[in-house]
Order: C-alpha cells, then structure tokens, then sequence
C-alpha cells in the first residue's frame, strides 16, 4: 500500500478523533504506569535499604547493642555478664536478627597520654567489632603485627560528652570531630617489665556504638602477645535485627533479660509503618494503572466504534481484516510504547534523584532502577500491547 | 470459477418466496465462467437479498453457495478478502460511497489494493463516463447518477471473473447507460470474466448466455 493509501484509511478511520480527549486517555495511562513503576521503585529501594549488605547504614535493618543487665544478684560475680558461646549461638537463631558480633575488649593494660605537655593522661579500655557491624568504615582501617599506628573509632557520644559536659565544666577548649581527628594518642601498653608504644590516630566517628574501637586485628594481637591469650568472652553484643520493633524480638530481649537501647525500637516502628504505606501505595498504583489502561482503551474502542461504517465497507471491497488491524496497531501502539518510554524516564530521574538525596543521608541507593522497576515496565508493555491488541483484533477481525 | 447455488433460500423471505415459481430460489443452479446472466427480478423477489447471498454479505439463508470449490459460508476472512479482492467484483445498487471521500478518493482507495489499472485509465474512465469534473467534489455532493457512475468505475478497478451488478444503472438516462455498459463489457471481456446482472425487467444491451427469472 502506497503513502497515499494510508493517508485515505486514516481520513476513513481516524479522523473522528478528538485530539484533547486523545491527550486525556493518554495521559491518564502515563499517570498510571510511572505510579507503577514508582511504586515498585519505591518497594524496592526500601528493600534494598532493608536488607543491603553495605558498609553504610541502611534504614531497614536496625543495629543494636545487647548486654546482660547488671542487677543486685549478679553484680561482683565475675563472668555473670559474660555471654557463652551457646548463648550467642542461641541469638543468632533468634527471630528477626540477621546477624551477630561480638564486641571483644582489650585484655591487657592501656595507658593512653595525649601529650606530655597537656599532662593528659588516661588508663583505657579498647574494644573491637567485626568490620560489617561500623557504620562508617574510616579509609585506613586495618591494622597488621608491626604496625605503630593504631586507627580509632570513637563513639560520637563520647566527644558529646566532653564538648558540652567536661570542657565547659572545666573551661577546657570545645573540639570538633576534626580537630581530634589531628590528635595523635600515646598507646603505652605495660606487659612484665617492658612497655610497647603506640600512635593513636581518631580516624572517625561512630553513632552506633558506643565504645572506642580499634581494629580487630589490633586486640586478637595484643590480648595474644599482651595479655592472658584467653578464649574471647564478650560482654556486648552486637545485632543487625531486621525489625527490632517487633513483638517476637522484644519478648526474646525480656525473657533472656537482656538489656539495649529502646530509642532504637522506637525508630524501628516508624519503619514499619513506612513499609504498609509502601505496600498501600502498590495497590493504589495498580489500581490507577488498571483505569489508565481502561480509559486507554475505550478510547480506542470508541475511534473503531465511530469508524464502523467505513470499516464495513472497506472489508466489503475486499480490504483484508488483518490489514486494517495492523493500521491500527501501527496507530496507537506507538502511543502505548511512548507513554511507557516516558513513565520508565521519570522513574530513571527519580530514581537518580533518590540516589543523590540518599547520598546526602549517608544511605546507599542505586542511580539507576533496580531490576523489579526494568521488570514491572516490561510486563506493563506486555500487558497494554496484548490488550490494545485484543481490542483493535477482536473490533475488526470478528 | 464457477458460481453454484444449491437449494439456496433466504429464511427471512421463505413464506414469501415458496408462494411463487423462482429459477432460483430452492434450485440447483450453476454458472459457469464467463457467462452473462440476467437476473429478471420484478419487486420483492429477492433480487439484492440474491446478490449480497452472491457476494457473502449475508448468511441468513439455507442451502449452500460456492465460489469454485468453495462452500463461502467457511470461507476465512482474510480468504475472503482475497477474494473480493481479485475474483469478484460487485456494483451496488445502494452504490456505497465513502461520503468524506472524494470521487477520486473513493476510486483511488479501491485501485490501490491491486494496483491493476492505471490512475491515467480512471482518468480516462471518468471521461468516457462525464464525470471526470467531479474527481475532486465529495461524493455526498454528487448526485445519485454521478454516484452510480463512480460506483461503476470503482468496480472494475481490480481484476475479477465475475461481475455481481444490481440495478447498476438505475440512476442513468439511456446515453449514459449505453456509455457504462460499454465500457462494462470492454472490462468484463478483457478480464476474461462472466457477470451476473440483477434488474427489474431492462435487460440493457449485453450478450447474455443465460436468463433466469427469479
């Protein structure tokens, strides 16, 4: 069929349409898939936030600290604190907790001295975590048998507590996380008679543990070579809990009478609701996307409706079915696949722009959509071409 | 290809059409190709219910009609726009113009699918046939006789082996009748094709090998 054929089958059969009310069904089904495709973004990106191996802090999953409370009973009874090793098994296995570590601490003496001249001078104690379980891993952060510098994470609240409780107290200078960053701390560690010297260096920060951190290398090393070499028996724990605000978690916490930070459960209810909105936003949006498919394809219905007699008659003169049903395929496929085509780029400039406001809340998401997002596109192409498909075939070819 | 009819009966028009003698209705007929049939058909004797039968636009009816071996009440769709499409051609009596179309549009639209006359042939036809000032005017502003003739000239524009014709000139003085059958015949002969006219008593000036009373 030549150009000027064509051109006579859309003044026959596509001339009744009103462009505004082409624009309304249009846009309604655009509307409608990138809801969709947002909403699965949305799901996923909380997904990945939920449940992401990344250094970084991730919103879903909640780190706690555990400990054995410390009551009338047990306090003066060394050990009682201490967690066995069935004990952390039997929490690994507890409902909700992803994973476990110990906090292990130093079994020998520390003398930490700032600088002679300060006279600043403290005995100390270290503690150390598996890597997985910092917040922000400081660059640097490894230390091997040999090495003098020692890097440090020191809990935030520490430097709180002395920029606004000891140094105003005292009239001390307030310090910035900066400026201790600069510091360097004489390590002396005395073992028999000799002592060994370290350089300390605050290399960053932590919110979520409350402690002074140094390698795990760095206490394995010294309580070997420094202290009594005993098995490792921590006190603290530390646990990546999927949802700490739930009632299985606490009521394990309460009957093993253990004690942690209950701020932390509070924050952790908030993202649960998040997750039901979440879900509820799914459903809207499938929803949404169902009526813009609909409106869509009245449309459709209503131009091949209005066409009905030429269509007739043009199948009466012998112009093949299949024929007419490729026309208009041709005619408002192209506009399925666009509308696709331009909810998939608002989901990529979303998603982009997640990704940069994520960075800023020191969270990890992907600057491009995940697979669910690539996934829910494609199965909506399938979806609204098999349907355009069956309503202009089933109008025309019946 | 040969036309057959095999106890054909309209059902809506039974009680009417058993009442009365028809060489048609309730018969075994064949048409052979290339053969000129009329149709005489007085008023209310079926003779568009006959044709659209012909031309499988309807299926309301008992028996069987079949286009060579072809029962066309199994024919598939796209078979049967082949079909139309370069074996059998038909003038409606109604003429079945698109009215947003043009004279021209509306040839054009039917030459196109088979590509076998040439747009300076319609020219020519439009000629011969007085209407060629009318190409470009919408056909609802042409008159009926105009409308006839372009409904003419749309039906020869594909190759065919049968021509269905009903009442195709009923909305034409004598001169542009004998102009229309004319080049009728020129196109029906060059095809090497039959057709099949269905009027009222005017049997018009064509060869007929067969008439039939319906």
């Amino acid at each position: 069929m030549n150009r000027e054929h064509v051109a006579l089958l859309r003044k026959l059969l596509l001339s009744s349409n009103k462009k505004s009310r082409l624009g309304a069904a249009l846009l309604a089904l655009c509307i409608g898939t990138t809801l969709l495709l947002l909403s699965v973004m949305i799901w996923w990106n909380f997904n990945e936030l939920l449940h992401g191996k990344s250094d970084t802090d991730s919103l879903g999953s909640t780190f706690l600290t555990i400990s054995k409370r410390v009551t009338d009973d047990n306090m003066g009874k060394p050990g009682a604190t201490i967690f066995t090793p069935q004990e952390i098994e039997d929490i690994t296995k507890a409902p909700q907790v992803q994973d476990a570590g110990m906090l292990i601490s130093n079994h020998f003496p520390v003398y930490a001295s700032l600088n002679d001249k300060l006279g600043f001078a403290t005995e100390m104690f270290l503690e150390a975590v598996p890597d997985r379980f910092i917040d922000k891993k400081p660059d640097g952060w490894n230390w091997q048998p040999g090495n003098t510098q020692v890097p440090v994470i020191l809990s935030s609240e520490f430097l709180n507590l002395y920029n606004y409780g000891f140094a105003l107290s005292r009239g001390l200078p307030q310090l910035s996380q900066s400026t201790v960053k600069t510091i360097s701390l004489d390590l002396k560690i005395s073992y028999g008679n000799t002592a060994q010297h370290y350089a300390a260096h605050v290399t960053g920060f932590s919110d979520r543990i409350s402690s002074v951190l140094v390698p795990e290398s760095f206490i394995t090393y010294g309580n070997k070579v420094y202290g009594d070499n005993a098995p490792s028996t921590p006190s603290r724990l530390i646990l990546k809990v999927q949802d700490a605000s739930s009632k299985q978690f606490t009521d394990y916490l309460a009957q093993h009478d253990y004690v942690t930070n209950n701020e932390q459960l509070r924050w952790s209810k908030v993202r649960a609701i998040v997750a039901v909105v979440s879900a509820a936003t799914g459903v809207l949006a499938i929803l949404l996307m169902g009526i813009g498919a609909l409106v869509f394809i009245l449309f459709i219905e209503l131009t091949i409706s209005k066409a009905q007699q030429s269509l007739t008659l043009l199948l009466q003169l012998g112009v093949s079915p299949r024929y007419l049903s490729r026309f208009m395929l041709r005619r408002f496929l192209p506009m399925v696949l666009t509308m696709v085509g331009l909810s998939m780029c608002i989901a990529i400039a979303t998603q982009a722009g997640a990704s940069y406001w994520a960075q800023g809340q020191n969270l990890q998401l992907t600057l491009l959509p995940g697979w669910p997002v690539w996934a829910a596109m494609g199965v909506s192409v399938l979806f609204l071409v098999g349907l355009v498909r069956r309503s202009v075939v089933g109008a025309i070819e019946r | 290809m040969q036309l057959s009819l095999q106890q054909v009966m309209p059902i809506p028009l039974r009680d009417k059409l058993t009442q009365r003698p028809s060489g048609i209705w309730k018969q075994d007929l064949v048409l052979q190709p290339q053969e000129y049939v009329f149709i005489q058909a007085p008023s209310g004797t079926g003779k568009t219910t006959l044709v659209h039968i012909l031309y499988n636009l309807r299926e309301d009816y008992e028996g069987m009609v079949k286009w060579g071996a072809d029962d066309i009440k199994k024919v598939s769709k796209e078979k049967l726009s082949s079909l139309r499409t370069n074996n059998i051609s038909i003038i409606f009596q109604d003429m079945r113009l698109f009215p947003e179309l043009t004279a021209w549009e509306n040839l054009e639209i039917k030459r196109a699918l088979t590509n076998t006359v040439t747009p300076q042939t319609v020219e020519d036809w439009l000629d011969r046939l007085g209407i060629k000032d009318k190409k470009n005017s919408l056909a609802h502003t042409l008159s009926y006789g105009e409308q006839q003739r372009v409904s003419i000239i749309r039906a020869l524009l594909q190759p065919f082996s049968w021509l269905l014709m009903d009442e195709p000139f009923s909305h034409l003085d004598k001169a542009n009748t004998q102009k229309a059958c004319t080049l009728i015949k020129e196109v029906v002969t060059a095809n090497n094709a039959g057709l099949l006219l269905a009027d009222l008593d005017e049997p018009h000036d064509f060869p007929y090998t067969k008439t039939i009373l319906l």
